[in-house]
């Protein structure tokens, strides 16, 4: 296909064509991304597909991995990742207050809501919830919390002794920052922090082995499971439900951001470009089953439908220098203690 | 002959490089407070100062130490015992025993622990089954109990291989005279036959020891509900600790470990040499008679096969279970479960994909380049007794004592940091180099076993009628051990299919294998994908097995 046969989508500056020109004698872009390959794929293809000649090397690593790596490869010296894509926004975070980041301010800025825009570097691209599952067979409907204000008098049900999962924070980071969410959101999180200590929950350090867990019987219920998966899970599996609390629930957002050192730059901007457009999010919502962040975007798993069924309860984490207060060598492992004590 | 041609060497040398260069870099990160390519590190002991304080670190050594000595308490006796049986008895079905016998040293343990959590875990059909009939599970799968038991009774075979090639080269007319004498076989086996190999089970002991300080993928999936933290899985949990990883601090653990296991592979050798002065009491000519085992036949027979169900088929038949259903438990039933999603899954990632196209050349490919370079270290220190032939034996011993987890990491660093190797970070060289280094002893030793048994006199006459020593080599040793290396290729193969650590930090597209793999999606949870991707490992293992039974490779030496 000739080069040409590319045109700019409609509403971007006049000089849009040079960085899709360059894009395309660049040829290739290499994205680190924690989102498995099953869900990104229709974005790859369809990324393909509007930029033909531009081929998508898609890296799936695990945060940790992504975090490492991307350090490691910037220090050799020898190319990274042009974009990273991770749901670990603390560490993202970290890389661009460390310097790592290209700015570049994306033309779908306006689109966004103000807070998944940070520093025109950080781009907040989904709008997760972070839900409750529960097994549907074993449950009844009086035993499922309704709000986290809720979860003590369901967590007093003999039933769920020592059969609730969650992230360990411990060995978990996002586990630990759902839970540094709570402990924003919630005045009575310590009281409820006892309450799941009390009931036995057991920790892990994966929302999968998590919801075999749920799904198995093994476990009944699963607290700050990430929205997405248990959407995904539950059309899958008959076992599975869940729900989102009805006081707050935290919403959390997958972080990308352009390398400084990024050799293919401009590949790169199209990226950062296409999964904030409203063609890239739709496909976030129907076929990648992430949750679309843009006002524009409709369906199931958009944050058109999430704010009208939260109402006013989504407490998004915030993209910026508030993301990784825990990272705080000191903040963090007082936390750590406080959550051990909890089970005293 | 004395002085040792250049090329030799050169072998070494590299050898030594492969070896020393990424754990030098190991032991250079522990003593920095900051990672090593970092501008801002300092020098100092502050990384060993945090572990020491920290009470997971303390939890997680004392863990490590009761799985070392739960391991080595149950799996010497009962892989003594066994061996007894298996070589000296008429125990039924010893033939097809063996084999089996072999599966958990040639299966991952992370393949394994997950079966596990199918098959006898709290919702397991074992345990439904249990729950049932005595109307509780009287067990708990992810208790210490539970994992210093798993990790003995998995160790079996390993003790198992060298009390029997010991037994197996003693003759038996000691235990005649005992039993003639009145004795049972249980006495015969306590006080004769086992007290014979003494130092083949305490060498065996001393490697299951700290095999026990290397658990990993045992731990990272029984040890995860309950927080049983060991030291290979306390690394990954310090990542997190502090937020960001924190390569010092694991460095430092790392050395911890290689404190504790070098000096316990140095006391290897030593009881090696021990237990080759022992072959001498070996009786007049090799005759063996098995000893009728009586009325205890059924009894001993009853107790392997019970070995055999807890160690082998509970495990493999919760893999194979859970590779085919979409969700599992109390209340599901296998058929409205069944699918064949997770191989459509795997077939249709490129990346999963990948990986099982890479782990078959890795083993294939990567396992015969491997055996050549096995066999050209062994010849280079093939009867030779100098300065260069000691340092061979100390490196090629000291790779041992790293858990491949870490070693992989150093070889990231190597790969990343070291220009002439950095085109090959992406390529399965990178895997190779850390595989071929990380199963350096166990390669060596397979290759050097087929080398001790070319006679001397024949390379001699070779050199007499004047070849050169490459001749000597090409024409007369190798040729000799031809089929004992293609036996090395074939065990080698199966190692690496089986290898699961060392691949996890060199993990990228281009480097994709199913071990790394499966520890880098139990992270992300993907237990469909995990089943899935261990059925066909367990496949590949089962394909090198039958090719080995079918040619009649010996499993072991």
């Amino acid at each position: 296909m000739p080069i040409a046969a590319v045109a700019a989508p409609a509403g971007y500056p006049a000089d849009y064509q040079k960085i899709i020109d360059a894009g395309k004698k660049e040829g290739k872009l290499v994205v680190y991304a924690t989102t498995d390959t099953k869900s990104a794929d229709p974005l790859i293809k369809d990324f393909q597909a509007l930029y033909p000649g531009i081929k998508v090397e898609y890296n799936d690593l695990n945060s940790t991995e992504l975090y490492n790596r991307f350090i490691g490869e910037a220090a050799a010296g020898g190319g990274t990742g042009d974009v990273t894509w991770s749901s670990a926004m603390d560490l993202q975070v970290k890389l661009v207050l460390d310097g790592h980041a290209l700015t570049y301010k994306s033309p779908e800025t306006g689109k966004l809501p103000a807070w998944a825009n940070w520093k025109d570097q950080a781009y907040g691209t989904t709008y997760e919830p972070i839900s409750i599952v529960y097994n549907k067979r074993l449950l009844k409907a009086d035993e499922i919390p309704k709000s986290h204000a809720d979860l003590a008098r369901v967590l007093a049900n003999p039933k769920l002794k020592g059969k609730v999962v969650t992230y360990d924070p411990e060995r978990s980071g996002v586990g630990f920052s759902y839970l540094t969410q709570d402990l924003k959101n919630n005045k009575n999180f310590w009281d409820m922090a006892k309450a799941l200590r009390h009931s036995g929950v057991k920790v892990y350090t994966s929302t999968g082995a998590m919801m075999e867990k749920v799904s198995s019987g093994e476990a009944l219920m699963g607290y700050n499971i990430i929205g997405s998966y248990a959407f995904l899970k539950s059309k899958k599996d008959p076992s599975i439900g869940y729900l989102y609390p009805s006081d707050y629930t935290v919403v959390m957002s997958r972080v990308q951001f352009i390398s400084k050192h990024a050799k293919n730059p401009n590949a790169a901007k199209l990226w950062v470009d296409y999964i904030l457009s409203n063609r890239g999010q739709q496909i976030i919502s129907d076929k990648a089953d992430l949750f679309a962040i843009r006002s524009d975007v409709k369906g199931e798993t958009s944050m058109n439908s999430l704010s009208k069924q939260l109402k006013n309860g989504a407490r998004p984490i915030p993209i910026g220098k508030e993301t990784v207060e825990y990272l705080d060598q000191k903040k963090r492992l007082d936390f750590f203690k406080k959550w051990q004590q909890a089970e005293k | 002959m004395n002085e040792m041609p250049l090329s030799k060497k050169v072998v070494i040398c590299l050898t030594a490089i492969a070896v020393f260069l990424p754990i030098g870099l190991l032991f250079w990160q522990s003593f920095l407070d900051a990672p090593f390519f970092n501008v801002d590190k300092k020098v100092g002991l502050d990384a060993y100062r945090f572990i020491f304080d920290d009470p997971d670190f303390r939890q997680a050594f004392l863990n490590s130490f009761y799985i070392s000595l739960g391991m080595a308490f149950i799996s010497v006796p009962l892989g003594g015992l066994l061996a007894f049986l298996l070589v000296r008895t008429d125990l039924p079905g010893r033939n097809w025993i063996e084999p089996l016998l072999l599966i958990p040293v040639f299966v991952s343990p992370m393949i394994l622990c997950f079966g596990y959590t199918v098959s006898v875990g709290p919702v397991g059909f074992v345990s439904i089954w249990a729950q049932k009939l005595l109307g509780s599970v009287p067990w708990n799968i992810y208790s210490m109990t539970s994992i210093v038991l798993i990790a003995g009774l998995s160790h079996v075979p390993h003790v198992y291989l060298y009390s029997s090639s010991a037994l197996r080269s003693l003759a038996s007319d000691v235990e005649e005279a005992a039993r003639v004498a009145g004795a049972g076989p249980l006495r015969v086996a306590a006080t004769v036959s086992l007290p014979m190999v003494m130092p083949a089970m305490l060498y065996s002991g001393v490697l299951v020891f700290f095999l026990g300080f290397q658990v990993f993928g045992l731990a990272l999936v029984l040890g995860d509900p309950e927080g049983h933290l060991v030291l290979a899985t306390y690394l990954y949990k310090l990542t997190n600790k502090l937020g960001t990883p924190s390569y010092h601090l694991m460095a430092a653990v790392a050395m911890c470990i290689v404190t504790i296991t070098v000096p316990m592979v140095l006391s290897q050798r030593f009881l090696l040499r021990n237990a080759q002065k022992y072959v001498t009491l070996k009786g007049k000519g090799a005759r063996q008679r098995t000893l009728p085992l009586g009325g205890w036949r059924w009894v001993a027979a009853g107790l392997v096969a019970l070995w055999l169900a807890v160690t082998v088929l509970i495990p493999l038949v919760g893999v194979i279970f859970r590779a085919f259903v979409t969700n599992w438990g109390e209340g599901v039933t296998f058929l409205e479960a069944f699918t064949l999603d997770n191989f459509k899954a795997v077939f249709e990632q490129g990346n999963l994909m990948r990986g099982v196209i890479n782990t078959v050349l890795l083993g294939v490919i990567g396992g015969g380049v491997s055996v050549i370079c096995f066999t050209l270290i062994g010849l280079a220190s093939h009867r030779k007794n100098n300065g260069w032939t000691r340092l061979l034996d100390y490196t090629v011993m000291t790779p041992r004592a790293v858990p491949g987890l870490l070693a992989g990491l150093a070889f990231l660093w190597v790969f990343l940091f070291f220009p002439p190797l950095a085109p090959f970070r992406k390529t399965l060289i990178s895997l190779w180099l850390a595989y071929s280094v990380v199963w350096l002893a166990y390669g060596m030793r397979l290759v050097s076993t087929s080398l001790l048994q070319v006679g001397a006199e024949l390379e001699e006459g070779a050199r007499v009628t004047g070849a050169t020593p490459g001749q000597v080599n090409r024409h007369v040793t190798v040729p000799l051990i031809k089929y004992g290396l293609l036996a090395s290729w074939l065990m080698i193969f199966m190692i690496f299919e089986r290898e699961y650590s060392t691949g996890v930090y060199l993990l990228g597209p281009g480097t994709e294998v199913i071990g790394s793999l499966m520890v880098s999606l139990w992270g992300a949870g993907a237990i469909d994908i995990i089943s899935a991707l261990s059925f066909i490992n367990i496949l590949l293992v089962s394909v090198g097995m039958g090719i080995a039974l079918r040619y009649g490779v010996k499993l072991h030496d």
